[in-house]
């Protein structure tokens, strides 16, 4: 269902917020009763800043701003697929990574995984 | 009659067998003051409110220690990120915690199992931790076992039946995502507990509770707790402003005073440079970050205060919550290691400076420390972008949490060093508090080697004051595990790759050794049951710290499992 994040600095800009924007269209169309538990807020064009967000929670185990092994694994040139990288960001892994599901609208979360494809790979 | 006597006989014979085995009664405050001479139990984290990390205990002795063998062991479950607890015994009982804040109670000789304690915890919660599920130890008093929890309670659990007998919130971890993974002070009648904190934008309360009724007593704000320490944060920074008190401190009796070490300030890394004063996301000296405090454990008002590093810019907090008391020529010194790698010594009266050591090389974020005044010299502020040569230390710091160790004896006082630098990019981040509170980082880094070497690990031997050296031992990696001394001259040194090591405590040299199989995290005890002394040891890998480890080192590490663990008992071969 998702869609491959391209590399490309403008059109993932583009690509970000178009996703963002209908994620937010989509919570307000019509569905099932809202849970009691509270929901991920939904993000701002100007909260789609995954550089930031990176710096703010995830730099803290994966190194070098992701582009290195440290508590977490390396993620510049991860062979992990989108869907892969976004549920492991949503859901966590026990005793190894916080589930960011709670906090994380699903546009912010899109804005990371765009972060993370942009990063260069230097083959080490 | 015959049948009668033999009765009571049999009565009396199980009534003893009982008392041999059987926990304690009511672990009584005058226990908790003479700890340090008590060579049967070991009743509080750091051995006693002196923070020695030693047993009186001699059994076990340089000429001896090569019959130390696995006595028993036992398996906790859910040991996710291994362990990480310090053991207590009392009474031939040792009662240990692990993952997820569940209790063992075992007897001391055998290993058998007394009671077993599993809170309920929220899981959903705690699947949403980056601190988690990680337990670093209990406390004992008033007839109980007490435990915090990564939800943000503190619980109490009968000491003899493993019941529960009361269960307090005290901290909303939904709002604020972290709780307690730090140990529990017993303190005459109050239990004292200090929540995480640090990088995580709150303010970091340490909680006084009576240990009866399990009623909140006071709670003290270790980020803007008073009117003069609000005025050290520029606007509205306070709010979120980090601290945390997330290891267990000591008490001094003649003084009736609390010590506790501090978190950081949140963010980590701050971008404002040398106009930390005046600009950047928490302007000001950011009072009572990166210090030692002073409370009264039946009020929660603080006494006296020394902030180690003003306006941390560097995560080198002051959490570490070893309070080495030291009597020396009429002086009452109190001994406390900052996570940047010096090693602070204050008037136990006032926490005056009396001296500051350096205990880690590879230091950089100053040129050094005043030893009358405790003041920086040659402050290193980052500035946002990369910096141009490593931070020294790493984010791991100079030293960790674990404890060294200190013996009457030998008058040597054994202390790990971590030797590591990281590169680092400082970045403008903006704290995340809705719908959940998450840490706030503020910068990209690399844990590198230091300019004189690998990144390593070494053991030191000095004096807890002058900090003179006697001896040193390195190892390839830092161990992060306590470590214990004990009366029989032994210093015993569990290793990150998972052997212990017993060392004569005069000199250093290595008398055996054993292989536990994964890496030691937790800490190790001496205690008596039946008679007769036992070394006890939890090993199970996967703290934060540890986590580095893989990077920089690769195998056994790589490898390593992190969901799994076993507490050794070793004695003497019979």
């Amino acid at each position: 269902m998702w869609i491959s994040v391209p590399r490309n600095g403008a059109a993932l800009a583009m690509l970000v917020l178009a996703l963002s924007i209908g994620c937010g269209s989509a919570q307000q169309s019509p569905g099932p009763p809202a849970k009691a538990e509270a929901r991920p807020p939904e993000a701002s064009p100007n909260d789609i800043d995954g550089p930031t967000m990176f710096a703010t929670l995830c730099g803290y185990c994966h190194q070098d701003g992701g582009r290195a092994e440290g508590k977490g694994p390396k993620l510049a040139g991860s062979k992990r697929s989108d869907e892969f990288i976004i549920a492991r960001i949503r859901n966590g892994k026990s005793g190894a990574m916080p589930a960011f599901g709670g906090t994380f609208s699903e546009g912010q979360i899109i804005a990371i995984l765009a972060y993370i494809r942009s990063l260069e790979d230097d083959g080490h | 009659m015959a049948l009668r006597g033999k009765y009571l006989t049999g009565c009396a014979g199980l009534a003893l067998a009982a008392m041999m085995t059987a926990p304690a009664s009511a672990i009584d405050p005058s226990r908790l003051l003479s700890a340090d001479q008590n060579a049967n139990d070991w009743l509080t984290v750091h051995g006693s409110y002196k923070s020695y990390h030693y047993s009186p205990a001699d059994q076990i002795n340089p000429g001896n220690v090569k019959n130390l063998e696995v006595a028993w062991t036992h398996f906790p479950e859910r040991a996710t990120r291994g362990i990480q607890s310090t053991p207590l015994a009392a009474d031939g009982v040792l009662y240990y915690s692990g993952s997820y804040s569940r209790i063992y109670a075992l007897d001391g000789a055998t290993g058998k199992v007394v009671w077993t304690y599993a809170p309920e915890l929220d899981e959903e919660l705690v699947a949403k931790q980056t601190h988690s599920p990680y337990n670093r130890g209990v406390a004992l008093g008033n007839g109980n076992v007490y435990v915090g929890t990564v939800d943000g309670r503190l619980i109490a659990v009968d000491m003899k039946t493993g019941k529960p007998v009361w269960d307090t919130r005290l901290v909303d971890s939904k709002k604020l995502t972290v709780g307690f993974t730090g140990a529990p002070l017993v303190v005459k009648d109050m239990v004292i507990i200090g929540s995480q904190g640090g990088e995580w934008p709150w303010r970091g309360p340490i909680f006084g509770v009576d240990g009866k009724s399990g009623q909140k007593k006071w709670e003290f704000f270790t980020v803007a707790g008073t009117e003069e320490a609000r005025a050290t944060w520029g606007g509205d920074s306070w709010r979120t402003g980090g601290g945390g008190g997330w290891m267990v401190g000591a008490f001094d009796p003649e003084t009736n005073t609390v010590w506790w070490g501090t978190g950081n300030p949140a963010p980590l890394y701050d971008w404002a440079g040398a106009d930390w004063q005046k600009s950047g996301p928490r302007p000001g000296t950011n009072l009572y970050t990166t210090s030692v405090i002073g409370l009264d454990p039946d009020t929660g008002k603080l006494k006296f205060y020394h902030q180690e590093l003003p306006h941390d810019a560097w995560d080198f907090d002051s959490a570490v919550g070893e309070f080495v008391s030291i009597d020396r020529g009429g002086q009452k010194l109190m001994v406390h290691p900052n996570k940047g790698g010096f090693i602070f010594v204050y008037d136990r009266a006032n926490a005056k400076v009396q001296n500051v050591w350096q205990l880690t090389k590879n230091i950089n974020f100053v040129k050094g420390i005043d030893p009358k005044t405790g003041e920086l010299i040659g402050r290193r502020d980052l500035s946002l972008g990369k910096a141009d040569t490593p931070l020294c230390p790493a984010i791991a710091g100079g030293v960790s949490w674990n404890s060294g160790a200190y013996s009457p004896k030998t008058q040597l006082y054994y202390k790990i060093s971590q030797e590591w630098c990281m590169d680092i990019t400082v970045i403008r981040t903006t704290p995340i508090l809705e719908p959940m509170a998450q840490l706030n980082i503020g910068a990209d880094f690399k844990l590198v080697a230091p300019p004189d070497g690998p990144a390593r690990g070494r053991l030191d031997a000095r004096d807890p004051v002058t900090g003179e050296k006697k001896w040193e031992i390195n190892y390839k990696e830092p161990p992060l595990a306590s470590i214990l001394a004990t009366g029989g001259n032994l210093l015993f040194v569990p290793d990150s790759e998972g052997v212990v090591h017993a060392y004569n405590a005069e000199t250093g040299q290595e008398l055996w050794s054993h292989n536990n199989g994964m890496g030691h995290n937790a800490g190790i005890i001496s205690y008596m049951a039946g008679g007769k002394q036992y070394i006890a040891v939890p090993a199970g890998w996967g703290s934060l710290v540890s986590d580095e480890f893989a990077a920089l080192w690769g195998e056994p590490f790589k490898s390593m499992a992190k969901n799994t663990g076993a507490l050794f008992v070793f004695a003497l071969k019979q």
